[in-house]
């Protein structure tokens, strides 16, 4: 059993690398844990397409089920809501991201890579000098010129590898969403009022998480809608009801439910998602042997309403491909090529842009005094009784009732404006 | 010695299965098909008698070509080589139809078997006739809910578990024959990288150009069961209630409740 590649994980960043590799001639294998590439997928419900296009145009292909047109942002307390929309060009899609991934391990298998399912790999191989020469499943050896460690956010073979410490709770969040079908598309279309290939991105703060740090979303698919929320496993302790009574409470939120009223829940799951961005990063991307991309490397940009996962995984695993084809070797110093890649690309400087967001987004007073605050002044501005207030007004009297100091507000505030 | 297991190498995750109220018929979107996870044990039960008296197993299957998946794993567990029925023809088959098919199958691939293995049933359908269907085309003795077995010359001395009656049973049966395997009683090796690399290389898989069998022996045609009708059994309605307060309370809450539904009987332990 002998490959030049061995990709571990058939999501899209070792898919992306498997397909680029394969394209080239490499003999590839892609080892997968579950029953298809794809069935443990898992995500919020969106792609951004932007450097798609640079690293991965083919994309256009595949199963879009609809273009994000619209964005909304709801500050939610148990009774008021107050929402910010913007229309957007033609940046980012929404699919099931087991049809994207499907549809990448097809493109993979036509390239000549060749993804074996429901094979758990227990370890990285490592030879007598340190370097890794493959993996281990159960008693089998498989051994490999390269290894691609794309096996996600719970990277339980670095771990065991040494290279990286057991996820801390701060550095990771649990996101559980359903997804509820629509009688029809047009249903759907009527419902949220979007065109044939409109989507629509909803983001929710305050009562989804229990003004705990995390949020609620809202994606359309085609005839369907993913609704859930993510929540940062730091504050776990503070909460006092199951992730997924969340979901549920935000389903039946009145803001919420005329949206969804009727629709069935078709599938529900969950996941661990990276918040740090990269400062969960391993300490470097490349060892003797071994390339590291997508979620296993930190490489999901997180700042609390912009999401982006896919494009960083496929990118990464473009680029690790290329850098094994321009490596000539498989030691660490060949392959630090893959290092500067990453620093000249996108990934890097974005994310070390960043770097502090979660610090921001941690912030327990934030999630609570925003949207009691916004929602607050907002629906005591839009009320009429025996006065008739000015905007000043309508912030004094909220801040006094609900005991948000304005000035911190501002000053979180301005730290928010330059960090997210 | 020559082992057939037979699989059902694509049924409907049943607990995945609803039924829309107002059709009454099975909801399929979003199901994921998968293998009958019963079959497990019939591949371990023959795996184990091959490796203690040689020979090879052949898996056998009767489905859409998307069952090359779960035969795929079966070649991993250890399974020498597996073919695949796959015709359109062959579609809406009933337990009869079905098994006309795997028994010729048999008859034509694998013409000098010993023993048919097949699991107790499927998760789907779960009526079990496979196994003695397929034992009546092929005219060999059957025997079901087997456990163990050996075989002494040309004979297999099987014993079989009999749950209701509580009781042990062994018997003799002149081979060839087919048995099915008591669910849940061998414990299914695991899947193996080296033999799911080289998987599609044990893999045949056969349509009816080759097989050759009567259209009207087959498929829908060649089924004398017909599904006429449909009626869900009503949900229960939920109880609703809600039982909050220190946990030691609760406890006792919860048990008096199921006390009163008839769930649980009054026990001791049970205050």
């Amino acid at each position: 059993m002998k490959f030049d590649v061995a990709v571990v994980g058939g999501g899209p960043a070792g898919l992306a690398a498997a397909y680029k590799l394969a394209s080239a001639g490499f003999r590839v294998v892609v080892l997968e844990r579950g029953r298809e590439p794809g069935s443990k997928a898992m995500y919020g419900g969106r792609v951004y397409t932007h450097w798609l296009d640079k690293y991965l145009p083919e994309f256009r292909k595949a199963a879009i089920d609809r273009w994000v047109t619209r964005e909304l942002v709801t500050f939610l307390t148990e009774d008021k809501a107050v929402t910010l929309e913007t229309t957007t060009e033609r940046g980012s899609f929404v699919t099931p991201l087991v049809s994207f991934t499907s549809w990448l391990a097809r493109l993979s298998r036509d390239a000549g890579a060749q993804i074996v399912t429901e094979i758990t790999v227990d370890q990285l191989a490592r030879d007598e000098r340190g370097r890794f020469v493959g993996v281990k499943s159960g008693s089998d050896f498989l051994r490999a010129d390269y290894v691609i460690d794309a096996e996600g956010v719970n990277r339980l073979l670095l771990e065991r590898a040494g290279i990286v410490e057991r996820l801390k709770p701060e550095t990771v969040a649990v996101g559980v969403k359903e997804v509820l079908k629509f009688e029809s598309r047009k249903l759907l279309e009527e419902r949220f009022g979007l065109g044939e290939e409109e989507g629509l991105a909803w983001t929710f703060a305050g009562y989804p998480t229990e003004y705990l740090p995390g949020g609620g979303f809202l994606y359309t698919y085609r005839d369907s809608v993913a609704i859930g929320v993510v929540m940062y496993l730091k504050s776990w302790d503070k909460l006092k009801t199951p992730v997924y009574d969340l979901v549920e409470k935000l389903r039946l939120h009145p803001y919420v439910a005329p949206y969804v009223r009727g629709a069935m829940l078709l599938e529900y799951g969950a996941r661990m998602t990276p918040v740090v961005g990269i400062n969960m990063a391993p300490p470097k991307f490349h060892y003797d042997g071994l390339l590291i991309v997508g979620d296993a490397a930190g490489f999901l940009l997180h700042t609390g309403v912009l999401i982006r996962g896919v494009d960083f995984a496929v990118a990464s695993g473009v680029l690790a491909a290329e850098a094994i084809r321009e490596s000539g070797d498989p030691s660490a110093e060949a392959l630090s090529i893959y290092e500067k890649k990453l620093k000249s690309s996108f990934i890097y400087p974005q994310l070390e842009k960043f770097r502090n967001v979660d610090r921001i987004l941690g912030d327990e007073t934030l999630f609570r005094d925003l949207p009691i605050f916004a929602t607050g002044v907002v629906n005591r501005y839009f009320t009429i009784d025996d006065k008739h207030r000015t905007l000043f007004e309508a912030l004094r009297e909220t801040s006094k009732e609900t005991n948000v100091s304005l000035f911190k507000l501002l000053i979180y505030m301005a730290r928010a404006v330059r960090n997210i | 010695m020559k082992f057939v297991v037979l699989t059902k190498a694509a049924v409907p995750l049943s607990s995945a299965i609803r039924i829309d109220p107002k059709t009454g018929t099975l909801v399929r979107e979003g199901v994921p098909l998968t293998a009958n996870v019963w079959d497990r044990d019939a591949v371990e039960f023959a795996l184990e008698m091959r490796d203690r008296y040689g020979g090879e197993v052949v898996a056998i299957s009767m489905a859409p070509p998307t069952g090359i998946l779960a035969l795929e794993s079966l070649i991993g567990m250890g399974v020498d080589r597996a073919i695949l029925a796959s015709d359109r023809a062959f579609a809406g088959a009933d337990t009869w139809a079905t098994a006309h098919v795997l028994a010729k199958t048999i008859e034509k691939y694998v013409p000098d078997f010993d023993l048919v293995v097949t699991g107790e049933e499927t998760i789907d359908s779960t009526t079990a006739h496979i196994g003695a269907q397929t034992a009546s085309w092929l005219g060999v003795p059957y025997l079901y809910y087997v456990y163990n077995a050996e075989v002494r010359g040309r004979t297999l001395i099987a014993k079989r578990f009999l749950e209701d009656e509580g009781v042990d049973e062994v018997y003799e049966l002149k081979m060839p024959a087919v048995i099915s395997v008591l669910r849940s009683s061998q414990i299914p090796r695991e899947v193996k990288l080296s033999r799911k690399l080289t998987a599609r290389e044990h893999l045949q898989i056969v349509d009816n150009s080759k097989l050759g069998l009567d259209q009207d022996c087959v498929g829908l045609r060649g089924s004398p069961t017909m599904v006429v009708g449909m009626s869900p059994a009503a949900y229960p309605p939920r109880k609703r209630i809600v039982i909050s307060g220190a946990p030691g309370e609760v406890a006792k809450k919860v048990a008096e409740v199921l006390r009163e539904l008839g769930v649980v009987c009054a026990v001791s332990g049970l205050q």
